[in-house]
């Protein structure tokens, strides 16, 4: 008997040092983790959550920013349900990049993933993207948009249990991209729409 | 225990199942009721599924429980039941030991994954026969690779963790790649993980311990050696090609000496019939790295390099013409790469990248059997003649003809000639004398250093490095010239020699050039001249005086060296071949020339020489013919006997099957010989030694004279026969009639039609003038 009853697949991604993986500390163990060094390839999270009495399991991947490990994070878009792009509001660059990483996510992941635009460091005085700014390029590329502070724990809560919604939402309506079996699938045993399996004890 | 009376109504499979937990989870797993459980499933197989099922349940509560010690308590059970089960069974149980597993790979606890990998590792061991055609692996490749980039602060922790993802990955390559039905790995998305996280791991070795239980450097070493040791040949792109990604990216080809090592691991791991996929592979990456800066090209190159020799021994046939072909592409490429960028550090640069893919190309042809060596000179040779500017004027086509000749002479370096006929067949011999007549200085001087690696078979080439005339010291290695290779310089010999003479006709000839030269003819001498073909040789020395005499071109500097060469030539054939009386002979030129002070005559060469030209020849320092006839006829040596055709230069140009611009006085040539009826004369074909000597005596004004004479009478002869006697006149010889010629010229002409130059263009409109013309040759040509 499975105790969830939805899987997704999430997957970070952004420059190096926009606050991925104290983004995902915060949301699956609630710490902020100062001096976070750079994370190293691509890094996985589990967090199960309940949105109207469903269990949802969600698989994070938590990849690395830097640019040499580009080739393995690139493997782990194809099979998300979600993917989360990460900038720094107080860096110009870090939101300069964005239109790179789309070009990526074109090319990697599923046509039909959910794309989230997250502008991370909300806790800092010193931002340089205005929140409209961040919207509308959002609203352009037909992406949620949504600012959070991993420090400050705000809104971090809220991006995921959206994304798990939405997804959840999609699933029911059967919208979800299915995988093609044979090339890129979730484990099987753990099929994308799981339903419950009758009690059997 | 109060459980107890309930338990009795509970299906006896859970009760096994709760027996095997012990009341204090220290304990650990309880063998008696685990016996029990075991006998109970080997027996009823059937019931495996709803055992794995609810041991899974109960592992999942204790995770969510933090109980950690049930939970490893439950996994130890699994795998003994994984190990009894047969394998007809195994399916049913298989599913929820997975799922176990991945519920603890999903916890954050490093001790829980490390423990799940050991159980995906004996369950990977495991060889099942019937295939399951739904079981997936994503997660677990996604998994372990995430765990091989683990960077926990704790040391301990995080090579356990990234020992574990190796291993794991190991396991699902075990289980996957022997089965094509089950989970394709070789897809991409599964390559691209799995590869750059084991060159992750073997990238940056932190200390060197050699077991495989506890660096990951070396057990990531040993998993991708398996790994592509396992690739068949659909596969081995597929796995090649995220190699030279992660290069790419972890710009792992500047440390080359990790790109050397890696790469020679794949080589040695890889199944040798796709050995030169590999090859190939890297080579098509240097196209594709034409961008990039050219430090990083010449490493790959090195790398290429390093490797190829071990591609070499499986390459046959097409392929290896297709690396020598691809290797000659890029060096092209970088040629004109470097002369459309003028900045010299960028120049200096690309020079090493030729470099290392000249060394690559030497490597690679070192490797191969003798005769492909000769069959690769041939290619490279008709890369040269192909490009077809011998006489290059533009200085690309310069340079790549230097370059190619440079990658001739690697390849020559690496092939130890035996009979001279296997070592130059005409097709190879001939492009290469037309190369050494070429204009560049340079090119010559290459293709003399080609031709001093194939004769020199007993290594005596640095003993010729500099003209000398002390030859007893120098311990020669020789053996007598081979009946083969009498034949061969019988047939070939006059060209090498006409050649070696033009070569020296060049104004540009620098003391290197004339060195070079003089060590060709030393070596000939020492290599290949028996008594039946020592007579060309003194013929040619005899030219080289001749020229240096009579052309008036010439630099001075250059006569000097010319007169300087010939002695000591001429010295060297005495010694060799034990001729006292041409020793004598030598001597007293020697001796005349030192008493009269024309020490400029005598070795060594210099760059410049204080001597006054009007000075330069007094009376006697000269070889003369006559003596020298004499004193070889003394010592056996009939010169005089043959015919020699001294100057022989242009009879080859005629078999070669891409005429060069030497063909402008080729077809001259030919018009003029085809002129009918008039008794021909060739002054400077039929060269007996006495007409040499009339020839030589002569002087130049007497022969133009005949020439115009001649000129005359065959106008007059036209203008004043009927037609129809011209007409029988030119038809007595078939092969010498015009339309013939004629024909044959057009044909020669269309079959470079397509590379033709300016000059060819005008050449041939002269073909197709009116035919008055055309039958007037003589007349026109002086």
């Amino acid at each position: 008997m499975e105790d969830y009853k939805f899987l997704f697949k999430v997957v970070l991604v952004g420059n190096a040092g926009v606050g991925k993986t104290c983004l995902v500390r915060r949301f699956t163990q609630g710490l902020f983790p100062p001096g976070q060094g750079a994370t190293i390839g691509v890094d996985f999270m589990i967090k199960t959550i309940e949105i109207d009495n469903e269990k949802i399991k969600l698989q994070i991947w938590d990849t690395a920013g830097q640019e040499r490990f580009r080739s393995i994070t690139q493997s782990y878009y194809r099979s998300a349900h979600a993917l989360i792009l990460v900038y720094d509001i107080s860096c110009q660059p870090t939101f300069d990049c964005l239109p790179d990483w789309l070009r990526e996510i074109e090319e990697y992941a599923n046509s039909k993933v959910l794309r989230v635009l997250v502008g991370n460091k909300l806790d800092r005085e010193d931002r340089e993207i205005p929140t409209e700014v961040g919207e509308q390029f959002a609203q352009r590329h037909n992406m949620y948009y949504l600012e959070t502070s991993a420090k400050e724990a705000e809104n971090v809560e809220r991006l995921f249990i959206q994304i798990a919604a939405e997804l959840m939402e999609q699933a029911r309506c059967k919208e979800l991209p299915r995988y093609e079996i044979g090339s890129e699938s979730i484990d099987q045993n753990a099929t994308t729409i799981k339903t419950k399996p009758c009690c059997n004890n | 225990m109060c459980f107890s009376c309930f338990s009795q109504f509970r299906p006896r499979y859970k009760r096994l199942v709760d027996d095997i937990f012990p009341a204090l989870p220290q304990d650990g797993l309880v063998k008696s009721n685990m016996e029990k459980l075991t006998f109970y499933a080997v027996s009823s197989p059937e019931k495996l599924d709803r055992i794995g099922e609810y041991l899974y349940q109960k592992a999942s509560r204790d995770i969510t429980r933090k109980r950690d010690s049930y939970v490893k308590i439950a996994m130890e059970a699994m795998d003994q039941l994984l190990v009894a089960c047969h394998s007809q069974t195994l399916n049913l149980f298989v599913e929820s030991f997975l799922r176990m597993v991945q519920k603890l790979l999903e916890c954050s606890e490093p001790e829980l994954q490390i423990l799940a990998t050991q159980s995906f590792v004996k369950f990977a061991n495991i060889e099942e026969d019937t295939p399951s055609y739904h079981r997936r692996y994503d997660f677990f490749i996604e998994k372990f690779s995430s765990m091989c980039h683990n960077n926990s602060p704790d040391l301990f922790i995080r090579d356990g963790i990234r020992l574990a993802g190796i291993k794991g990955l190991q396991g699902v390559i075990r289980k996957t790649v022997s089965d094509d039905l089950v989970e394709n790995i070789w897809e991409p998305v599964h390559m691209d993980k799995i590869i750059p996280s084991l060159l992750y791991n073997m990238q940056n070795p932190r200390y060197k311990v050699d077991s495989e239980e506890k660096d990951p450097t070396v057990l990531a070493e040993s998993c991708f050696r398996e790994l592509v040791g396992r690739a068949s040949f659909g596969h081995v792109k597929s796995v090649i090609h995220p190699v030279l990604r992660h290069f790419d990216l972890h710009d792992l080809w500047s440390s080359k000496l990790f790109a050397i090592n890696c790469y020679r691991l794949i080589m040695f791991s890889i199944q040798s019939q796709y050995l030169y996929t590999v090859v190939e592979s890297l080579m098509i990456h240097l196209d594709e790295t034409s961008k990039l800066s050219s430090k990083i090209r010449t490493n790959i190159a090195d790398v290429l390099s390093k490797i190829i020799a071990i591609a070499a021994g499986e390459s046959i046939g097409p392929t290896v013409l297709e690396i020598i072909n691809s290797l000659l592409t890029h060096l092209r490429t970088s040629v004109t790469r470097q002369s459309t960028n003028n900045m010299t550090d960028v120049d200096e640069e690309e020079k090493n990248y030729q470099e290392a893919l000249i060394s690559a190309l030497g490597e690679f042809a070192a490797h191969l059997p003798d005769y492909q060596k000769i069959e690769i000179m041939m290619f490279i040779m008709s890369k040269i003649v192909q490009s077809k500017a011998v006489m290059a004027f533009s200085n690309i086509d310069n340079r790549i003809h230097l370059i190619c000749l440079k990658s001739l002479l690697m390849v020559c370096s690496k092939y130890t000639s035996i009979h001279m006929t296997a070592t130059l067949p005409q097709s190879f011999l001939d492009p290469l004398l037309r190369c050494s007549r070429a204009f560049d200085s340079q090119i010559r001087l290459l293709v003399q250093n080609v031709l001093h690696t194939l004769f020199d078979r007993h290594g005596n080439g640095t003993k010729f490095i500099k003209p000398t005339l002390e030859f007893s010291l120098l311990n020669f290695a020789y053996e007598k010239c081979s009946r083969s290779d009498t034949i061969f310089m019988s047939k070939h010999g006059p060209e090498i020699y006409a050649s070696l003479c033009e070569s020296l006709e060049h104004k540009n000839n620098s003391i290197d050039n004339v060195e070079a030269v003089y060590k060709t003819f030393a070596l000939l001498c020492l290599e290949l001249t028996s008594e039946e073909t020592i007579g060309d040789f003194f013929h040619a020395l005899i030219n080289i005086q001749d020229l240096a005499l009579t052309n008036d071109s010439l630099p001075h500097v250059l006569k000097y060296q010319l007169h300087t060469i010939v002695i000591c030539l001429l010295s060297l054939a005495a010694y060799i071949h034990s001729i006292n009386s041409l020793q004598e002979l030598v001597n007293t030129i020697i001796k005349t020339r030192k008493e009269v002070k024309a020490l400029h005559l005598l070795p060594d060469l210099c760059i410049h020489y204080e001597v006054l030209p009007e000075h330069a020849l007094p009376k006697g320092v000269l070889l003369d013919q006559i003596q020298l006839v004499e004193c070889l006829n003394h010592a056996g040596i009939d010169i005089t006997s043959k015919n020699f055709p001294l100057v022989h230069r242009h009879s080859w140009v005629e078999s070669a099957p891409i005429s060069s611009l030497s063909d402008v006085s080729f077809l001259e040539f030919s018009s003029n010989s085809s002129s009918p009826s008039i008794e021909r004369k060739y002054p400077h074909e039929d060269l007996t030694f006495e007409a040499m000597k009339q020839v030589l005596s002569e002087n130049v004004d007497k022969q133009r004279e005949q020439e115009i004479v001649r000129g005359v009478q065959i106008f007059e002869q036209y203008k004043s026969l009927p037609f129809t006697d011209l007409m029988n006149i030119s038809n007595r010889n078939e092969e010498d009639t015009l339309p013939y010629k004629l024909g044959e010229i057009f044909n020669k002409l269309n079959t470079d039609s397509n590379l033709r130059s300016p000059i060819r263009y005008d050449e041939q409109k002269e073909c197709y003038k009116p035919k008055l013309e055309s039958l007037f040759p003589e007349c026109f040509v002086y």
